[in-house]
C-alpha cells in the first residue's frame, strides 16, 4: 500500500503516517489525499468510512420527475456567470473536471485522476476516455485546452481568471505566463505548468463558471440544442417561467434515474417558493432563507438539509482611509462585537460566530485560537491610545440582497455604540451595492463572501496586495508571505503553523469585523433520494431518483 | 383696503373655525364617524404617548425571554424573529405611520390645491396646462413611480413623503378644481370680486373653505391609504429600513414564520394597520354622513 | 364627436412621449451602471466597456433616446425602434423585450379579467342592497365588513390566505405559476387565491361607493316621484335607481385603473405569477430601463383608453352632458 500511495504522490505516505498516528482528522486525509491524486474511494477505504460524498448508484427506482422552485434566468453564457444559480440549470448539460461533492471533498469528474508534482506546480490531468459530446464526438484535450484558455483570456471576463491569474498569468495578467503553461501530452492528458505552487488546482476546475463546453459553441449557451457532456439536456426553456430537463441515455457515469427535472420561477418572494412546497407545486427548494425554515419544519412530507459552510459575510475596513489607517482602531471594531448574539439577531444562531480572520473551521488548515470574545473596556482602551477616546462617527455600507446582511450590519452599529463609535448603516439594493463593494468611495462595507473549500483560496482572493477582489486595499507584506508559505503547504499540519500566524495577524492588523459563519439549508421532498445539501449549494439531479 | 373688507375677512375666518369646530360637533351624530374617529385617536395617542406606555425599548432583543415567543405575560404580544417585544414595535411603530401618513397627505393637499385652485379658478390655457401635466402623472402606474423615486433617492421618510405628494397631488388637484369650477359661479365669490379682493384671497378664503366637505372625506381616506402604500413599499423591499419598526416590514419579515404557524407576529402588525386605516375610512364614511345631511 | 377622439387620440400620444421622456431621464440620471448590473459585480472593467460599445450605451442621451423611439438610427446605423415595433433589448432578460412582454400582459389580462368578473356583480348587488335603505341594519354591515376588508394591505391578506387554505386545510395550491403538473392543481385553483385577494380588497371599494351612489340617488326627487306614482320600492329601485346609482362608480373606477395595478403587482409578487407587474417590478429595481418602458408605455396606454371610454360613457349614460 505504502509503494502505490508514493507512486501517486511522495506526500502520501506521510499523510498516511499522521492518519495512523492521529495527527490529521479523518475529514483532513480525505481532503488532502484526494486532492493528491488517490481516488475518493480509496481514500474512504483508508479511514474506514463508506464514500457518502457522491451518491450509490443503486436506485430504488427508475422514472418520475422532480420540481424544483428556482429562478429561470439567462444562462447563455456560463464562462461569464456571477451567481451560483446561473449554473443551477446548465450544469445537467455541460460538466466540469470535477466535483466538489456535499462532503467538501474534491474527486476527478471528465477526468480520471490527476497527479501533482511534488514542489505543487505542474498538474496532470488524466481525462475520461468514455466520455462522449451529445454530438457523439469524443472528449478530448483539446476541448478541455480550449475551455481553459478561453476562460483565461481577459477579454472572456471569466471570474476563473481571478482564481488562476496568480499561478498561470503573466505579471500583467493578459496573458498565459508561459507558451507550454496549458499542455497537451496526448488526446486524452493534459499538462498545466504554472508558474507558482498552487494547492487547488482541482477546486478551481469546479469553480461554476468552469465548465467543459464544445468549442464549436463558442462559449453560447443557448440552452435547448446546446452540446454537453452531461446526464440530461435541456427541452424547454422559458425565461421567468420554467425550465425543464430531460434525461438523455448513454450518459457515461450510468444513466440518471429521473425521466426530467422542471425548474419552475416563483420569483424573488422566497415565502412564494415555501407555498409552493406547501401544496406539493414543486418538490424542492434549493435555498430555504433562515425566515423561512419555520414554516419548512412544518411540512411533515419535507425534509430540511443543512450544510454547514464557510459562507459569511465581513464587514471590511479600508486602511488606505484615515480613519480606518490605525491598526488599533480596526481591533477596537473587533472587540466590540458579540459575535454568538450577532449569529442569533441575524441568522436565528444557525451556524457559528467567527473570529474576524476569515478562515472557517470547516477548512482544513483551521486553527483554533482562543476565542475572541467581545471586550468593551479593551476596545476603548485601543481607541484612547490611537487618540479617539470619545470615539467617531462612520458609514456602514450594506447589501439589503439577503434579509440577514442588514440585520447583522445593525446589529453591530448597536455594539459599536457602546465604544462611542456611532456607525450608520445604509443599505443599498444589491445591484447598487455591488457597484461599489470593491470601491474606495466605500470606505466601510459589509460583503458577503461564498464558501470555498479551502482556507487559503479566500485569503488569495481577497487579502493579498494588489489583487481584484481585495475590496479592503488592506496590504501587509508579512500577510503576503505567509499566505505564500501556507499556499505552498502541503502538509495540513505544517500549514495549520503557517495559518495560526496569519489568523493572529487578521485578529490584530487585519482589515475586517467578521460576526458569523452561516449553515445554508435545502428542503426536499421524503420521496426524492439521493439529494443531499451542498455547502456551495449546487444541486445533482443525476444522482436523484424517486422512491 | 377698506375697513370694511378687513372686517369681512376676519368674519371669513371666523366663519371658517367655527364652521370646523361644528364639524367636529356633529359627528356625534353618526354612530360610524364616532367609531372611526375613536380608532384614529387612540393610534394618535398611542403614538404620542409611545415613550411612556412601550414597555420596552422596540429594538432591544430579549435572549433571555426567546425567539418568536407566543403572548405571555412578559410579552403580552410575544417577541418576534429576533426577540424583540412585538407591542413595543407596534407602539413605536404608530408613530412611524402616524407621522408619515399624515404628513405626506398633507403635503399632498398643499400643493393639490394650490393646482386645483388656479386650474379651477383660471380656468382657459392655465386650467389646460396644469391639468395636462396632472393627467400624464395620474397616467403612469402609480407603483413604478413610487419605485423609480425610492430607487432614486433611496428609502427613507422624507423620500416617501416626497413620493406620495408627487403621486397624490395630481389627485387632489383634480377634486379642487371641480369644486373650485363649481364654487366660482357661486354669489358670495361675486361678492368678493365686486369688493375688489385679490384672487388669492378669493381662492383661499370663499372658494377653499366652502369646497372643504369632500376634501375632509377624501383627506381622511387617502391617510388610509398611504399608511398601506407604506406597507406595500416595505413589502417590496423598497420601503423603510429596518431596524426601525414598520408595520408593514414586520409583517413581511415575519411570512416565513407565519406559514410555520406562528401567527402572532404577523397577525398583530397586520391588525395595528388595518385597524387604522378601518378608523381613517369609518372616520370618511361619518364625515360624508353628516355633510349630506345639511 | 371626430374632434372629441382627435383631441383624445392627440393627448394619448403626447402623454406616451412625455411618459417616455421621463422614464428614460430617471433611469439616466438614478444611481447604477447598466453594464455593471448586466455583467455582474465581478466583471473587469475592460469587459464593461465591450458591453457598452455593444449596446451603444455610450451615445449620448438624446441619441439613445430617439433611437429607441424610431425616429434615429441606432448605433449600428440602424433604425429600429418603438415605431418600428421593436422595444429594444432587455438587459435583464438579455433578449429582446418583444419576447417575453405579450405573454406577460396576457397571463395579466387573466387575473384581471378574471377578478373583474367576481368582483363587478358581487359589488353591484352588495352596494345596492345596502344603499337602497341607508341606515339599515344590512346597510351597516356591509358598509363595515367592506371598510375592514379594503383595509386590509394585499400582501397581509395573501399572507393569510395562504397560511389559512394552503397551510391549514390544504384544498388550494400556494402558488400561481400557471404550470400544472406539481400536486395536480389545475390553473383555476392556481388563480383561486390571487383572484380571492384582489376581490378581497377591491370589493369592500367598490361596494362603498355603489352604496354611496345609491344612497344619494335614492334622495332624488324623480325617486320620490316613482314611489309617489305608486311603484313598488322593488320596483323603483329595479327601474330607475340602479342604472342612475351605478354610473358614478363605473365611470371612477376605468378611471381608477392604475390604482389597482399596485394590487396586482403584490398579489403576482406574493403568488408566483409570471404577470406583467412582478415584471415590470423586477425589471425596475434591476434598472432594465427599455424593459420598465415598454410595460410602462402599455400601462400609460391601457390607463388612457379606459379613461377615454370611461369619459365616453359617462356623457352616453348621462343625458344631461354633451360633448362639448
Amino acid at each position: 500500500m505504502t509503494r502505490n500511495l508514493k507512486e501517486i504522490h511522495s506526500y502520501l505516505p506521510t499523510l498516511a503516517t499522521q492518519l495512523a498516528e492521529g495527527k490529521v482528522s479523518r475529514r483532513e486525509f480525505l481532503r488532502t489525499s484526494t486532492l493528491l491524486g488517490l481516488s475518493a474511494a480509496s481514500a474512504y477505504a483508508m479511514v474506514g468510512l463508506p464514500d457518502q460524498g457522491i451518491a450509490s448508484k443503486a436506485y430504488a427506482a427508475t422514472g418520475g420527475t422532480v420540481r424544483m422552485s428556482m429562478r429561470v434566468q439567462p444562462i447563455e453564457s456560463p464562462h461569464t456567470y456571477s451567481w451560483i444559480q446561473d449554473s443551477m440549470m446548465s450544469r445537467n448539460v455541460i460538466e466540469y473536471l470535477t466535483l466538489t461533492g456535499s462532503d467538501n471533498v474534491t474527486r476527478p469528474w471528465l477526468c480520471e485522476k490527476w497527479e501533482a508534482s511534488d514542489d505543487l506546480k505542474v498538474w496532470t490531468l488524466h481525462l475520461r476516455q468514455d466520455v462522449k459530446w451529445s454530438n457523439g464526438e469524443p472528449f478530448v484535450a483539446d476541448h478541455v485546452i480550449w475551455n481553459i484558455k478561453r476562460c483565461l483570456d481577459p477579454a472572456v471576463g471569466s471570474s476563473v481568471l481571478g482564481l488562476m491569474k496568480g499561478y498561470m498569468m503573466n505579471d500583467a495578467g493578459d496573458a498565459l505566463w508561459d507558451a507550454n503553461a496549458v499542455e497537451k501530452v496526448d488526446d486524452h492528458t493534459v499538462r498545466l505548468n504554472a508558474r507558482a505552487a498552487q494547492l487547488a488546482v482541482p477546486e478551481h476546475f469546479f469553480h461554476y463558471p468552469f465548465p467543459m463546453m464544445h468549442p464549436s459553441s463558442e462559449g453560447k449557451f443557448p440552452g435547448i440544442g446546446s452540446i454537453g457532456t452531461g446526464w440530461a439536456e435541456i427541452v424547454e426553456y422559458e425565461l421567468g417561467k420554467k425550465c425543464v430537463v430531460k434525461k438523455k441515455p448513454g450518459y457515461w457515469h450510468g444513466d440518471g434515474a429521473l425521466d426530467s427535472v422542471e425548474y419552475i420561477d416563483h420569483g424573488d418572494d422566497p415565502a412564494a417558493a415555501v407555498a409552493a412546497l406547501t401544496s406539493g407545486q414543486v418538490d424542492g427548494i434549493w435555498q430555504v432563507e433562515a425566515t423561512q425554515l419555520a414554516a419548512v419544519r412544518k411540512l411533515s412530507h419535507v425534509t430540511l438539509y443543512e450544510a454547514t459552510t464557510a459562507q459569511t459575510a465581513v464587514a471590511r475596513m479600508q486602511p488606505i482611509h484615515d480613519t480606518w489607517k490605525d491598526p488599533r482602531v480596526r481591533k477596537a471594531m473587533r472587540l466590540a462585537i458579540d459575535t454568538p448574539k450577532v449569529l442569533q439577531v441575524a441568522y436565528l444562531g444557525l451556524g457559528e460566530p467567527a473570529e474576524h480572520h476569515h478562515v472557517a473551521p470547516v477548512h482544513p488548515e483551521y486553527a483554533k485560537l482562543p476565542f475572541m470574545a467581545q471586550d468593551i473596556e479593551g476596545a476603548k482602551k485601543l481607541l484612547a491610545d490611537a487618540g479617539l477616546p470619545n470615539g467617531f462617527e462612520t458609514e456602514l455600507f450594506c447589501n439589503a440582497d439577503q434579509d440577514w446582511e442588514p440585520r447583522a450590519a445593525n446589529a453591530m452599529a448597536e455594539m459599536w455604540k457602546q465604544i462611542g463609535v456611532n456607525v450608520k448603516v445604509t443599505v443599498l439594493p444589491g445591484a447598487q451595492y455591488w457597484e461599489i463593494w470593491d470601491k474606495e468611495t466605500a470606505p466601510f462595507a459589509f460583503t458577503t463572501w461564498t464558501h470555498r473549500p479551502l482556507g487559503v483560496m479566500v485569503l488569495g482572493l481577497a487579502y493579498r496586495t494588489g489583487v481584484p477582489w481585495n475590496e479592503s486595499k488592506w496590504s501587509n507584506a508579512k500577510f503576503d508571505e505567509l499566505l505564500s508559505q501556507a499556499e505552498g503547504t502541503l502538509d495540513v499540519e505544517k500549514r495549520r503553523e503557517v495559518v495560526e500566524e496569519i489568523e493572529i495577524l487578521m485578529q490584530e492588523e487585519g482589515p475586517i469585523v467578521q460576526p458569523l459563519w452561516r449553515s445554508v439549508f435545502a428542503a426536499m421532498d421524503k420521496k426524492v433520494q439521493g439529494f443531499q445539501a451542498h455547502p456551495t449549494q449546487y444541486v445533482f439531479p443525476w444522482d436523484w431518483s424517486l422512491a | 383696503m377698506t375697513t370694511e373688507a378687513t372686517t369681512g375677512g376676519v368674519r371669513a375666518r371666523r366663519r371658517v373655525l367655527s364652521g370646523w369646530l361644528g364639524r367636529l360637533d356633529l359627528l356625534r351624530e353618526s354612530p360610524i364617524g364616532m367609531v372611526g374617529a375613536g380608532i384614529v385617536l387612540f393610534w394618535c395617542l398611542t403614538a404620542i404617548f409611545a415613550p411612556l406606555i412601550s414597555p420596552y425599548d422596540p429594538n432591544m432583543n430579549h435572549f433571555d425571554a426567546g425567539v418568536a415567543l407566543p403572548p405571555s405575560p412578559g410579552h403580552w404580544l410575544g417577541t418576534d424573529d429576533q426577540a424583540r417585544d412585538i407591542l413595543s414595535r407596534i407602539i413605536w411603530g404608530s408613530r412611524i405611520v402616524l407621522t408619515i401618513a399624515p404628513f405626506a397627505t398633507f403635503c399632498a393637499y398643499v400643493v393639490g390645491c394650490i393646482i386645483g385652485l388656479l386650474a379651477g379658478y383660471y380656468r382657459g390655457w392655465v386650467d389646460t396646462f396644469l391639468m395636462q401635466v396632472c393627467n400624464v402623472i395620474l397616467s403612469f402606474p402609480v407603483l413604478v413611480l413610487y419605485i423609480i423615486i425610492m430607487i432614486k433617492f433611496g428609502p427613507s421618510a422624507l423620500n416617501i413623503i416626497v413620493a406620495v405628494t408627487f403621486i397624490a397631488s395630481p389627485q387632489v388637484a383634480r377634486l379642487v378644481r371641480s369644486q373650485t369650477l363649481e364654487l366660482r359661479e357661486r354669489e358670495y365669490v361675486a361678492a368678493a370680486k365686486m369688493r375688489g379682493e385679490p384672487a388669492w384671497y378669493i381662492m383661499l378664503v370663499e372658494i377653499l373653505p366652502n369646497a372643504r366637505g369632500p376634501l375632509i372625506v377624501d383627506a381622511c381616506l387617502r391617510t388610509g391609504y398611504t399608511a398601506i402604500t407604506i406597507g406595500t413599499l416595505g413589502f417590496l423591499g423598497v420601503g423603510l429600513r429596518p431596524p426601525d419598526p414598520d408595520w408593514g416590514g414586520m409583517v413581511r419579515d415575519t411570512y416565513g414564520f407565519l406559514l410555520g404557524g406562528q401567527i402572532h407576529m404577523a397577525l398583530a402588525p397586520a391588525i395595528a394597520l388595518s385597524s387604522l386605516v378601518v378608523g381613517f375610512s369609518l372616520l370618511a364614511d361619518g364625515v360624508r354622513e353628516i355633510s349630506l345631511r345639511d | 364627436m371626430v374632434s372629441f377622439f382627435a383631441k383624445r387620440f392627440g393627448a394619448l400620444i403626447l402623454t406616451m412621449l412625455i411618459v417616455s421622456f421621463l422614464v428614460f431621464i430617471t433611469f439616466e440620471f438614478s444611481p447604477g451602471d447598466v453594464a455593471r448590473n448586466a455583467l455582474g459585480p465581478f466583471a473587469t472593467e475592460v469587459q464593461l466597456e465591450k458591453y457598452r460599445q455593444e449596446f451603444g450605451l455610450n451615445r449620448p442621451f438624446m441619441a439613445r433616446y430617439l433611437s429607441w423611439l424610431g425616429v434615429a438610427p441606432n448605433h449600428k446605423g440602424e433604425i429600429s425602434g418603438l415605431l418600428q415595433g421593436n422595444f429594444g433589448y432587455s438587459t435583464l432578460w438579455k433578449t429582446q423585450v418583444n419576447t417575453f412582454v405579450w405573454d406577460r400582459i396576457l397571463n395579466t389580462a387573466l387575473l384581471a379579467g378574471v377578478a373583474f368578473a367576481v368582483i363587478a356583480p358581487l359589488s353591484i348587488i352588495l352596494g345596492v342592497a345596502a344603499g337602497m335603505r341607508e341606515g339599515s341594519l344590512l346597510d351597516r354591515v356591509v358598509s363595515v365588513l367592506s371598510a375592514i376588508t379594503t383595509s386590509i394591505p394585499e400582501f397581509a391578506m395573501g399572507a393569510f390566505l395562504v397560511t389559512i387554505f394552503v397551510v391549514g386545510f390544504r384544498i388550494l395550491p400556494g402558488t400561481a405559476p400557471l404550470e400544472t403538473g406539481g400536486g395536480g392543481w389545475s390553473i383555476a385553483s392556481q388563480l383561486v387565491l390571487p383572484v380571492a385577494t384582489l376581490t378581497a380588497y377591491y370589493l369592500g371599494y367598490l361596494v362603498r361607493m355603489v352604496r354611496a351612489s345609491m344612497v344619494e340617488v335614492m334622495t332624488r326627487p324623480y325617486i320620490r316621484t316613482a314611489v309617489l306614482k305608486g311603484l313598488t320600492f322593488r320596483g323603483v329601485v329595479m327601474k330607475h335607481a340602479i342604472r342612475n346609482a351605478l354610473i358614478t362608480p363605473f365611470t371612477a373606477i376605468l378611471l381608477q385603473l392604475n390604482f389597482l395595478f399596485t394590487s396586482v403587482v403584490v398579489v403576482e409578487t406574493v403568488f408566483g405569477f409570471p404577470g406583467f407587474g412582478r415584471m415590470l417590478v423586477e425589471a425596475a429595481l434591476y434598472k432594465d430601463v427599455l424593459t420598465v418602458e415598454t410595460a410602462t408605455l402599455f400601462a400609460v396606454f391601457v390607463v388612457v383608453i379606459t379613461q377615454v371610454i370611461g369619459d365616453l360613457s359617462y356623457m352616453l349614460l348621462n343625458p344631461r352632458i354633451r360633448f362639448s
